[in-house]
């Protein structure tokens, strides 16, 4: 996989530290990381950090104290780490420092489309852009090197078919740790006050320069045709492998000159435009943003997507690719089978604890605004349960300035709902903000133990870290108490007189007295995580169903369906977990346990 | 060159599949891409993957281009078979009786008669293997799952994909 790629290259770099903050498509860099730590025995330390700003933070830290240091994280991640990531480029790095930036065009998992190509060139930080998981190894390697040579930051931009691409690949050999020497006082450098970061901001200027023209990565790479083409093709990145397999295979394209360029940024723009004024036309195929084409000065001649003709937002598949291609060529459209796809949504698990809190939720809070935060637990929104999703820990920030905002007879109740690692991610001062101004809502931490979404990684809460080694565990209702918040209650979302009883508590305290923001903590492992035990106890309709269809709207339970030609509901019992929330919601008592 | 695209539901060992046939076809020397769904959609969501075995940079079937489209779930192979070639081939899972292009096995009812419901993907492997062109032979996954280091695992595993094998 391209991630198990990038880690080996981190590991054949002699990389000391590497941080990171699990993300799709982005979080199996580390997990592959802690694989080869322990299958090598290679001296490596791997943590999973609470948030994507402090993995950025620890992987500087590091390289300063002349270690090679990785952070990985996805794309809206390093909108997280921005700041330090900004002032790192011109204060620069000791040993090599790589962040590993995953892009997600589609997007498939993420809130946006974002191109991190672009970030980088807004921070002033090379990024290097693979097209295969084996050119992601290289380019992990080639990253480490960069970094030292110029003393700065560098950004590896893979996109998702990099990521979860599977490929055959060359492995070289791990290196053991590389130090550039201890870390040695100089403020004007590593603390520089504004007079000397105008002083840095002029050297990093000139390292860009440097890397233009000493860096053979920045020039546009002739990969297919003799340059003599009327048609030309920049791209770079995973969507340049699609114009390379499509260009090859279709004989009334192969008169076709495709350019690769390895480092979109800072790219040699002169070598660019020699590209440009050499053919006909030129045709741009990059993802998302423009970045390579910005860079061009003349775009007369350029078909890209300032020229309208290339679509300005979507993952750019191979059909979009093979459309593009031909119509530059000016060969006709293809036709194509037609597309009939009506994806089945995803659900929470069947047997999963958040699906009873949101029903006792919606149940105990009616006409309240629900905000929502990043995980699993979005998909409260089949429940009805979730209404805003904004970004990492926006619940609870979201939930102060919807109590502070009441319309005019509006009951202005806001119930905000939040994973436990998003809540220790962004949450935690969002929900000091909220003591601190008197902010009146109910807050839910969906406590499962893990980041579920992405796999099962540790949170802050869990007594052993990454690789396994011993941590301290934080404890969530100290840290919720710390935040200053009075009234906790921690309940298992399976109890479910107990669960109802907690949040009208929370009700009363929060809403009827008028004390302030209270916190509920639903606490039960996630149903998919090693050594949790799914119940075999299975479950039966009766003939009392009257077909009402709560089960299917209200609990959005995958294993309950309607039997169309039959007018009955069924349990599939090979998705059943047997938690058994069924048959204490049914309006009409007619779940009951098979064997009972 | 072998194109191939395997789909179904979240949980059902699409994932897995698509490694056990990547990593057989490797294996042998033979150039291997693929691509994977990962993130929300596996929580229950339409899954698909992607297998192109031959000299390939891009880990994506294009749309009329693949020569087997392995369904685990007779829902999401309509939402799939827009990249099958015209002579491509539908291997399911599903009850029903085959069709012109479309080979069939109950591999759901085979899984659960042996005892373990996420063995499905195995059975239609061991189905799959036995059809003209599949690019990995019945043989060869059961070399590759003989090899699995965890006992249990590996008996099942073997069970269901005699089973796949044998099936009539």
């Amino acid at each position: 996989m391209g991630n198990e790629a990038i880690a080996r290259g981190v590991i054949e770099a002699g990389c000391g530290v590497a941080a990171a903050y699990p993300g799709t498509p982005s979080s199996e860099v580390l997990e592959s990381l802690v694989r080869w730590k322990k299958e090598l025995g290679h001296p490596i330390y791997v943590e999973w950090s609470i948030n994507e700003k402090v993995a950025f933070e620890i992987a500087y830290g590091a390289s300063l104290a002349g270690n090679r240091a990785m952070a990985a994280m996805k794309m809206v991640g390093l909108n997280v780490a921005s700041d330090p990531f900004l002032s790192a480029a011109y204060l620069g790095v000791r040993g090599g420092l790589v962040v590993v930036v995953a892009d997600d065009p589609g997007p498939h998992s993420s809130q946006t489309e974002q191109d991190s190509r672009f970030f980088g060139w807004f921070a002033k930080v090379p990024v290097l852009d693979p097209g295969t998981p084996q050119e992601a190894l290289a380019m992990a390697l080639r990253a480490f090197e960069l970094s030292e040579k110029y003393e700065l930051p560098v950004l590896l931009r893979p996109c998702l078919r990099v990521c979860h691409a599977r490929q055959n690949i060359r492995l070289g050999n791990p290196a053991p740790l590389k130090d550039v020497g201890r870390f040695a006082r100089n403020w004007t450098r590593w603390a520089a006050i504004p007079k000397y970061r105008l002083v840095l901001h002029g050297q990093l200027n000139e390292k860009l320069q440097t890397i233009i023209q000493e860096e053979p990565e920045s020039r546009p790479r002739l990969v297919l045709g003799d340059g003599r083409a009327e048609l030309a093709v920049i791209t770079s990145g995973s969507v340049s492998s699609h114009v390379r397999d499509i260009a090859a295979a279709d004989d009334r394209l192969s008169g076709l000159d495709v350019y690769k360029i390895d480092l979109p940024y800072p790219a040699d723009a002169a070598a660019l435009q020699e590209v440009v004024d050499t053919h006909e036309r030129t045709l741009v195929i990059e993802e998302t943003y423009p970045v390579l084409e910005l860079q061009l000065k003349d775009r007369r001649t350029v078909l890209g997507r300032l020229s309208g003709h290339v679509p300005p937002q979507g993952e750019l598949v191979p059909e979009i690719v093979e459309d593009l291609l031909r119509s530059a060529a000016d060969i006709p459209a293809l036709e194509r089978t037609p597309v009939e796809v009506k994806p089945r949504r995803p659900s929470l698990c069947p047997g999963c604890p958040h699906r009873p809190a949101f029903f006792m939720i919606r149940k105990t809070f009616e006409n309240a605004v629900y905000t929502g935060d990043i995980g699993c637990y979005t998909l409260g929104i089949n429940m009805g349960a979730v209404d805003t999703c904004l970004c990492m820990g926006a619940s609870v920030g979201m939930a102060g300035g919807l109590a502070k905002a009441p319309r005019p007879g509006d009951e202005h109740r806001v119930v905000a709902t939040i994973g436990d690692s998003t809540f220790y991610h962004a949450g935690v001062p969002a929900l000091i903000n909220a003591v601190h101004t008197r902010a009146s809502f109910v807050l839910v931490i969906m406590d499962n133990g893990t980041t579920a979404m992405t796999g099962g990684q540790p949170t802050p809460a869990s007594p052993s870290l990454a690789d396994g080694s011993p941590g301290t565990a934080v404890d969530m209702e100290r840290l919720v108490r710390g935040c200053g918040v009075d009234h906790v209650q921690v309940v298992d979302p399976y109890d479910h007189a107990a669960l109802k009883e907690t949040l009208e508590s929370a009700r009363k305290h929060t809403f009827d007295e008028g004390k302030g923001v209270s916190v509920v903590i639903t606490r039960r492992p996630c149903v998919r995580m090693p050594g949790v035990e799914i119940s075999l106890q299975r479950f039966r309709i009766t003939e009392q169903c009257d077909l009402c269809m709560s089960c299917v709207r209200d609990l959005e339970c995958p294993a309950i369906h309607y039997v169309k030609g039959e007018k009955r509901m069924e349990i599939d019992q090979d998705l059943c977990a047997g938690c058994g929330f069924c048959v204490q919601v049914c309006p009409s008592q007619a779940v009951e346990p098979k064997g009972a | 060159m072998v194109e191939l695209i395997l789909c179904g539901r979240g949980g059902q060992g699409v994932v897995f599949l698509t490694r056990v046939l990547g990593q057989i076809a490797a294996a042998k020397g033979l150039n291997v891409i693929s691509s994977e769904t990962h993130g929300m959609a596996v929580r229950g969501g339409s899954i698909n993957s992607h297998l192109r075995i031959g000299r390939f940079y891009s880990p994506l079937v294009r749309r009329g281009h693949a020569d087997f489209l392995l369904s685990l779930d007779h829902g999401e192979t309509a939402n799939n078979r827009h990249f099958l070639r015209i002579d491509g081939l539908i291997v399911e899972n599903s009850a029903q009786e085959d069709e012109p292009g479309i080979r069939r096995i109950d591999a759901t009812r085979i899984a659960r008669d042996i005892g373990r419901i996420q063995l499905e993907n195995v059975v239609l492997a061991g189905f799959a293997s036995r059809i003209n062109g599949f690019p990995v032979s019945g043989e060869e996954l059961r070399a590759f799952l003989a090899a699995d280091p965890r006992p249990a695992v590996r008996e099942m595993n073997l069970k269901a994909l005699e089973a796949g094998l044998s099936w009539e």
